[in-house]
């Protein structure tokens, strides 16, 4: 009797909960699907599909950097017609390209992965294997700098949302309908997956407006884990490196780092995200702990070493980008 | 008749031990044996020369060695009945392989069904296969015959190898 009293009045609290979560999300659906598409491309071993998004009302879309990165001859199913594609950009650093098409087109808000929180709710868009675009549902099940013991370039979100093959580009939208993420690649069972958060993609975008490529940066500072904290941060400097920007900013060896950017610092992987946005050009301010003492040295940031060697941007028809084959593990931004 | 003594048998064996007979005897001997066999035999009707050889056969036969073998006799009936049918048949392949594909084609019943009009021995069977290339490429492949590579790649491409910035 005292169930009935409890679980009844629970039942029809939830079942309105549900009723309501699935209408968002079929409101989603129906406001956004309209901006992704389907990508065909060519690369050096076969036909590859996947997906994409526009972002913006002249065509430009995002995808993720192993459907618009290594192929060509891309085609985008849109408005059930065929475009003809060119790759903008394709940045293996960030896990993203850039794709065009001639053609006026919706495009999706962009909103901010920062404001997202473990278990808040999240919905892709995409096109599982030759399957009409389909919507998943899932949460955000955390945030990683590193998997299978190897660190990202910078913190992905890892969501419990299903994805299938052909679904690598997807979108990953909030329940406002804006942007926060690139679905990049799917954990085991396909039951989770990765994203990059849609801030490294508008990194590499604004790179690509301001100086029509990507442009990562560094100032040559290796950073270890100290023995001990150090106003919060176990970030140590451990190496200046000769013929770099750090070399002669007069950071030492030894100095604790606290911040870099208006990113704060507290242990090595800190670095990571706070290096990621880094762009070749910019003035980084610095801000190190030595003998007790806040110092702040402003670096003016070279164009990262990998950048260097090999141009990431890409031609309108040839791919550039750094390849990835199946015969040798594909080279890695440093 | 008289008895002979020993010495009129002597003397005569005397007078034969310089008889010869006519050159070749020997070299035919054996070939004036059959002929005068086959001669003997002649002298009977025909009937009786079947009936006896059919008599002697039956005597020699024995069943018992044949019922011991009934998978060998079945075997050989078996055999006898595929090379009967297949010498049979042969006439009829060689009919097709003269036509002309285009009366091939027709011939080929599009609806498959049998009728009373169109015996066996002249059906064409169809040698298309089920589903074409064009209409497996609605689930399976797409444009070239390829399937495409639904791309999601297990790991990240996005790594570094080190705290460096």
């Amino acid at each position: 009797m005292g169930f009935s009293f409890v679980a009844v009045p629970l039942f029809y609290a939830q079942e309105p909960t549900a009723i309501t979560l699935s209408q968002q999300v079929k409101d989603l659906f129906r406001r956004m699907a309209n901006a992704v598409v389907k990508i065909h491309g060519v690369d050096e071993h076969c036909e590859i599909a996947g997906t994409g998004f526009f972002i913006d009302p002249t065509g430009t879309l995002y995808t993720a950097y192993t459907v618009g990165g290594e192929a060509d001859n891309f085609t985008i199913e849109f408005n059930g017609k065929k475009y003809p594609a060119r790759q903008l950009l394709a940045d293996i650093r960030s896990g993203t390209a850039i794709l065009k098409i001639d053609a006026v087109t919706p495009a999706l808000p962009i909103g901010k992965s920062e404001e997202l929180e473990v278990a808040t709710p999240v919905v892709s868009i995409g096109y599982p294997l030759d399957l009409p675009k389909t919507p998943s549902f899932g949460m955000v099940a955390g945030f990683d700098r590193k998997y299978l013991g190897r660190y990202f370039s910078t913190t992905h979100l890892r969501l419990n949302l299903p994805t299938q093959r052909g679904e690598a580009g997807a979108p990953l939208l909030n329940m406002k309908g804006e942007v926060v993420g690139i679905v990049v690649s799917s954990l085991e069972n396909n039951s989770s997956c990765y994203a990059v958060p849609i801030e490294a993609a508008e990194k590499i975008r604004s790179d690509f407006v301001r100086f029509g490529e990507a442009r990562h940066g560094w100032v040559g500072i290796n950073v270890s884990e100290a023995p001990a904290p150090v106003e919060g941060s176990r970030a140590e400097m451990t190496e200046i490196m000769e013929a770099t920007p750090a070399a002669n900013s007069g950071v030492k060896p030894g100095d604790i780092l606290l911040q870099v950017g208006r990113t704060k610092v507290t242990q090595p992987e800190d670095v990571l995200d706070a290096s990621f946005y880094i762009t070749a050009g910019d003035t980084v301010p610095i801000t190190v702990v030595r003998d007790g003492k806040k110092l702040t040295f402003n670096v003016q940031a070279e164009i990262h070493p990998a950048s260097e060697r090999r141009p990431l941007i890409a031609s309108p028809t040839i791919n550039r980008a750094i390849p990835l084959k199946l015969d040798s593990e594909g080279r890695r931004t440093p | 008749m008289d008895e002979l003594n020993d010495n009129e048998i002597a003397r005569l064996l005397r007078l034969k031990r310089y008889e010869q007979p006519p050159p070749g005897y020997f070299e035919n001997f054996l070939h004036e044996f059959h002929r005068r066999q086959r001669d003997e035999l002649l002298r009977q009707p025909l009937w009786r020369i079947c009936w006896e050889r059919a008599h002697d056969f039956m005597f020699r036969l024995d069943v018992r060695s044949l019922a011991s073998y009934p998978a060998a006799v079945a075997a050989v009936l078996v055999c006898a009945a595929v090379i009967s049918l297949k010498i049979y048949q042969e006439p009829q392949a060689s009919n097709v392989a003269l036509q002309s594909p285009s009366a091939l084609s027709e011939a080929a019943n599009s609806d498959g069904e049998w009728t009373l009009a169109s015996p066996v021995a002249t059906r064409i069977f169809r040698t298309q296969p089920l589903r074409s290339l064009d209409q497996s490429a609605q689930t399976h492949t797409r444009g070239r015959g390829i399937p495409p590579r639904y791309v999601l790649d297990s790991v990240p491409v996005s790594y570094v190898s080190s705290f460096r910035f």
